[in-house]
C-alpha cells in the first residue's frame, strides 16, 4: 500500500525512531487540530453510485455525507436544526413547508444554492427515472416545490408528514448542484457535486474514492465542532471487503479509520493502545425476524408470543457477538427519536410462559421427534436465510433454533440465494423474514407495520410490511402522529404505536444495527453525524 | 484463409499451411458456438432465477421504492418484455458488439471491463509465470533423483496441487501480511500488493504443472540421448535444462492452456480475499445483484480468452508436431 508522503513534523525527521514516536505521542494528546494531510478510511462495501438519491444503500450515505450538505440538520437528541435552510414554517394543515435558505452557499461547481436548487433536488429524488428507493421512498407525499424568490421555497405535500424534516436531515436526501443533476444519471453517479466540506476528485472502482477539501466551505451545520474549511486536505476512501484484513490494516497503521469493525475484533481493538473505538447504535427498527401472520402458525398471537418467549436471544448474543451487541427488544432502537424504553422487557426469555401459551393454543400433541403437534401437524416455522446473511447472523438463528426446540417448536433455517428470498417474500411464502430498517424517524413503524405497505409495490410484488399486520386503528394512530408538529403529542402517539406493535408480537427483535469505527492513533476528531450515525470527517484531522 | 486453401494444391508446405488454416476456421467457428452458448446459458440461468432484478437494482430487500420507480426501472432495462423478446434483443446487440450497460455499476459493461480487466490480466499472467518459475526451480532439479528426494518433492507437488486458493490466500495473509508485515494485506496499487495473490494462485497451479512435467522429465532422463549428453561431459543441470527439459515441456505447456480457465476462477477468490481490483471480484458482485449485462459481459470475455488460448495451443501443437494431424483427420 502506498504511504502518502506527508509533511511530517520537521523535528521528527531529525529524531531517531524512538524520539519520533514520542513526538507523535505528544501530538496525539494535543487537542490542536492540524490543517492538511490525508486520512485513509477503509470500509467494507463499495457504493454502486456516489449520488445517494439513486437506489439508496448505506455505503452511499456514508461517503456522501462528506460532500453533500442537507437542508436541515439533526442533533444527537433528535432535534432538528438549521443547515442550508436557516428557518422554516409549516402550514397549519401540515401540507406546506416554507424554507428560508442561506444566501452564501455555492456548490463546488460554482452553481449558487437557492430555491431553484431545492426544487431541482426534491424533483430529482421523486422522479421515477432516478431509481430512488430510499430518498424517493421517504418523500412519497411530495407534490412539488414553488419558488417564491431566490431564497424562499415552498414544498407542497399530499398528506401531512411530520417526519418530513427528520428525513430531510438524512444524508440520503443531501442537496446537490442542479447543474450537475441535469447530466445523465450515470454521469452523476460517477461524480456528484455538492456544497459539502469535500468534493469527489476521482473514483477508482473496486479500489477507492478520492475526496479533496472544498476550500470555500463556510456553512457547517450547528452540530459541527468548527466552522470554515475542513482540516483534512484529502480523504482516501478505500474498499476492503474482508473484516480481518480491514482490522489488520488498521493495526498496522496502513489506514487511519475503518468502518464495520467486526465484533470479534472489539476486544483486540480495546486492548490495542494505538486504536480507539467508536460504537453507536443506529436509529430505526432493530435487527429482527418478522412473523408472517397471514398464515399458520403465526396467525395466532399466542404462538407468536410463545416463539418470542422461547427464544433465548440474550444468551445467543453473548455467545455469537461476545456480548458486544446489546439486546434491542422493542420495535424501535434506542437512537430513534421518541423511542420509549418501556418495551425492552416485552420479549424476555420465559420458556415456561411459552409452553403455557402453546398449550392454550392447542399445540398439545407431541410427535416422535418431540415437537408439538395439533391435528397431526407439527408446530414448525421457516425462516428464510439469504446468501448474503452474515455467518454470525445465521449462528444467532441457530441458537434461537436450539432454544425454541426445548418448548417443542421446530424452527427451520431455509438457506437460499437472495433472489429466491425475494421471490418467497413476494409470495408470502415464509414464516419469519429477517431484516432491519435504518432511519431517523419513528415513522418507520408505518413502513413496516401499516396496511398501506402490505400491498406489493409494483409488479415485482414485494411488500415492506412483511408481517402482514393490517389494523385500521394502528394505521390511524400513525397518520395522526404525522399530522402534528407538537413534539409532546408525537411522543405520546408514538408511545402508543410502540406499545401496540410490541403487544402484537410482530417481530422477534434481536440487536440494534450499529456503526462501529476503529480509529488509529494518527486520526483525531472523527465523529458520527447523528441522523443515521454516519461517519463525518469534517472535524477530523491527522497527525502523521 | 480461403484464398490460401485454393492456392495451396501442390506444395506440401503450403498444403500443411492450408490444413492448418482449415483447422483454425473450424476451431474458430466452434469457438463462436461456445461463446453463443455461454451468452445464452448465462442469460437464461440468470433470468429464470426466482427473484426480480429490479429489486436488486433498486437497492435490495431493505429498499423502499415506489411502484412508479419500479415500473420506470423495469421499462428502462426492457425487463417488461417477454423473455424471448429480451433474449433476441440481447443477442442482436451482442452481435453489434454492444455489451449493454451494467445495472449495478451505472457504467457501460465495456467500460467496466476496460477498468477492471488489466488488474486481472496482471494477476493471472504473474501467477502463470510464477508457477513456471516454481516448476523449473523445484521439479526440474529434483526429478529422477532417487526415491527419497523424488518422493518428497512429488508429495509436495501433489499437496500443493490440492490446496484450495481461498485457504492458501488466508494463510499467506496471516503469515506474510499480518504476521511478518512484509506485504500489504489489501489493495492493487503497487507491485508489492501483487505478490501474495500471485503466489496463492501460482502454488496450486505449479503443483499441477510439476506433476506432469516430472513424469515426462523422468521418462526423458532415461532416454539414450541423455546418456550421450552426459558422456560429453555436460554438467547435470546443463543436461536437465538444455536437453531433457525441451522434450519434457510439452505436457506442461498444454496444461497451461487449461490453466488459464482455472486461474480466472481462482482470481475471483483471490481478488475478494486480497481486496484487489479485477473482473473476478466484479463478477462475484454482479452475480449477487443479478446484474445480467455485466455477468454475461465478463463471462463472455473470460470464455473468449479461454477459447482463444486453447485454439492457439491446439494450432501450436499441429505446427510443432504434424503427426497429430494425421491421427486426427
Amino acid at each position: 500500500m502506498n504511504h502518502p508522503i506527508l509533511p511530517l513534523i520537521p523535528l521528527c525527521a531529525a529524531l531517531a525512531l524512538v524520539g519520533c514516536e514520542r513526538a507523535e505521542q505528544r501530538t496525539v494528546h494535543s487537542d490542536q487540530p492540524v490543517h492538511g494531510g490525508t486520512l485513509v478510511y477503509a470500509t467494507d462495501r463499495e457504493p454502486t453510485c456516489l449520488d445517494p438519491h439513486v437506489a439508496g444503500d448505506m455505503p452511499q450515505v456514508f461517503v456522501a455525507q462528506q460532500y453533500l450538505d442537507s437542508l436541515v440538520s439533526m442533533d444527537s437528541d433528535g432535534r432538528i436544526g438549521p443547515w442550508l435552510a436557516t428557518r422554516w414554517e409549516v402550514s397549519a394543515d401540515g401540507l406546506r413547508y416554507t424554507f428560508h435558505l442561506r444566501r452564501d452557499v455555492r456548490f463546488t461547481d460554482g452553481t449558487p444554492f437557492n430555491a431553484e436548487a431545492v426544487k431541482a433536488n426534491l424533483d430529482h429524488m421523486a422522479d421515477p427515472k432516478t431509481q430512488s428507493s430510499t430518498a424517493g421512498g421517504y418523500i412519497r407525499q411530495y407534490r412539488g416545490t414553488d419558488v417564491i424568490d431566490d431564497y424562499t421555497a415552498v414544498v407542497r405535500l399530499a398528506t401531512p408528514y411530520a417526519a418530513f424534516l427528520e428525513v430531510l436531515a438524512q444524508g440520503f436526501l443531501g442537496i446537490q448542484s442542479p447543474t450537475a443533476l441535469k447530466r445523465s444519471r450515470d454521469q452523476n453517479c460517477e461524480s456528484p457535486v455538492g456544497s459539502g466540506p469535500f468534493k469527489v476528485a476521482r473514483w477508482d472502482r473496486q479500489n477507492q474514492v478520492e475526496l479533496v477539501r472544498n476550500p470555500d466551505y463556510n456553512w457547517a451545520p450547528p452540530t459541527a465542532k468548527h466552522q470554515g474549511p475542513a482540516y483534512l486536505e484529502r480523504i482516501v476512501w478505500k474498499f476492503i471487503q474482508e473484516p480481518s484484513v480491514r482490522f489488520a490494516s488498521l493495526q498496522a497503521g496502513e489506514v487511519d479509520v475503518i468502518e464495520t469493525l467486526p465484533p470479534e475484533s472489539h476486544e483486540a481493538a480495546r486492548r490495542n493502545p494505538d486504536v480507539e473505538l467508536i460504537v453507536a447504535q443506529r436509529p430505526g427498527n432493530p435487527t429482527n425476524g418478522t412473523f408472517n401472520m397471514r398464515r399458520a402458525p403465526f396467525d395466532d398471537i399466542r404462538v407468536r408470543e410463545a416463539f418470542v418467549r422461547s427464544a433465548d436471544v440474550e444468551g445467543a448474543l453473548k455467545s455469537v457477538y461476545f456480548g458486544e451487541f446489546p439486546r434491542a427488544a422493542g420495535p424501535l432502537s434506542v437512537a430513534t427519536p421518541f423511542y420509549s424504553g418501556d418495551f425492552e422487557d416485552s420479549q424476555n426469555y420465559q420458556p415456561a410462559r411459552a409452553a403455557k401459551l402453546l398449550d392454550e393454543a392447542g399445540w398439545t400433541g407431541r410427535d416422535a421427534d418431540g415437537y408439538r403437534t395439533k391435528d397431526g401437524k407439527r408446530l414448525s416455522a421457516t425462516v428464510l436465510i439469504g446468501a448474503r446473511t452474515p455467518p454470525s447472523e445465521l449462528t444467532l438463528w441457530e441458537q434461537v433454533q436450539a432454544t425454541t426446540r426445548q418448548v417443542g417448536l421446530e424452527l427451520v433455517l431455509d438457506q437460499m440465494s437472495d433472489a429466491q428470498v425475494t421471490a418467497r417474500q413476494a409470495a408470502w411464502d415464509y414464516d419469519i423474514r429477517t431484516g432491519y430498517w435504518n432511519t431517523n424517524t419513528p415513522d418507520v413503524l408505518r413502513i413496516i407495520f401499516s396496511s398501506a405497505f402490505v400491498q406489493p409495490a409494483g409488479v415485482g410484488g414485494y411488500h415492506q410490511n412483511s408481517s402482514g399486520y393490517a389494523d385500521p386503528g394502528f394505521d390511524a394512530l400513525l397518520e395522526s402522529a404525522l399530522a402534528t408538529q407538537d413534539p409532546e403529542q408525537r411522543r405520546a402517539l408514538y408511545h402508543r404505536a410502540q406499545q401496540q406493535a410490541a403487544a402484537q408480537y410482530l417481530q422477534l427483535n434481536t440487536y440494534p444495527q450499529s456503526t462501529r469505527l476503529g480509529i488509529y492513533k494518527t486520526a483525531h476528531g472523527v465523529r458520527l453525524e447523528p441522523s443515521l450515525a454516519v461517519t463525518y470527517l469534517y472535524d477530523a484531522w491527522v497527525s502523521k | 484463409m480461403s484464398s490460401a486453401t485454393s492456392l495451396a494444391v501442390t506444395d506440401p508446405r503450403r498444403e500443411r499451411l492450408a490444413a492448418l488454416g482449415r483447422r483454425a476456421v473450424i476451431r474458430l467457428a466452434g469457438g463462436v458456438l461456445v461463446l453463443w452458448a455461454v451468452a445464452s446459458l448465462t442469460f437464461f440461468a440468470l433470468r429464470l432465477m426466482p427473484g426480480d432484478p429490479v429489486l436488486a437494482i433498486l437497492g435490495g430487500p431493505s429498499a423502499n421504492p415506489s411502484p412508479e420507480t419500479i415500473e420506470a426501472t423495469r421499462k428502462e432495462y426492457g425487463l417488461d418484455q417477454p423473455l424471448a423478446v429480451q433474449y433476441v434483443f440481447y443477442l442482436g446487440r451482442l452481435l453489434q458488439g454492444d455489451l449493454g450497460v451494467s445495472y449495478s455499476q451505472h457504467q457501460p459493461v465495456t467500460q467496466v471491463l476496460a477498468e477492471q480487466g488489466g488488474a486481472t490480466l496482471e494477476l493471472t499472467v504473474a501467477a502463470l509465470l510464477l508457477a513456471w518459475l516454481l516448476v523449473l526451480l523445484l521439479t526440474v532439479v529434483t526429478a529422477g533423483r532417487g526415491r527419497l528426494v523424488g518422493g518428497l518433492a512429488s508429495m509436495a507437488e501433489t499437496l500443493s496441487a490440492a490446496l484450495p486458493h481461498f485457504w492458501l490466500g488466508v494463510v499467506l495473509l496471516a503469515v506474510f501480511a499480518f504476521g511478518l508485515r512484509w506485504f500489504p494485506p489489501a489493495g492493487s496499487d503497487s507491485l508489492a500488493s501483487l505478490v501474495l495473490p500471485a503466489f496463492s494462485l501460482a502454488i496450486p497451479l505449479a503443483g499441477f504443472i510439476a506433476q506432469v512435467t516430472r513424469e515426462s522429465l523422468e521418462l526423458t532422463l532415461d532416454q539414450p540421448f541423455i546418456l550421450t549428453a552426459r558422456s560429453r561431459g555436460l554438467s547435470d543441470l546443463a543436461v536437465r535444462f538444455r536437453h531433457a527439459l525441451r522434450h519434457a515441456l510439452l505436457p506442461g505447456v498444454s496444461l497451461s492452456g487449461w490453466a488459464i480457465g482455472a486461474l480466472i476462477s481462482g482470481a475471483v477468490v483471490c481478488e475478494v480475499i486480497f481486496s484487489r481490483k479485477g473482473v473476478g471480484r466484479q463478477l462475484y458482485q454482479a452475480v449477487q445483484v443479478q446484474d445480467l449485462p455485466l455477468v454475461i459481459g465478463i463471462s463472455l470475455v473470460v470464455a473468449a480468452g479461454y477459447v482463444l488460448a486453447n485454439i492457439l495451443v491446439d494450432l501450436l501443437y499441429q505446427w510443432i508436431d504434424p503427426r497429430q494431424q494425421e491421427a486426427k483427420p
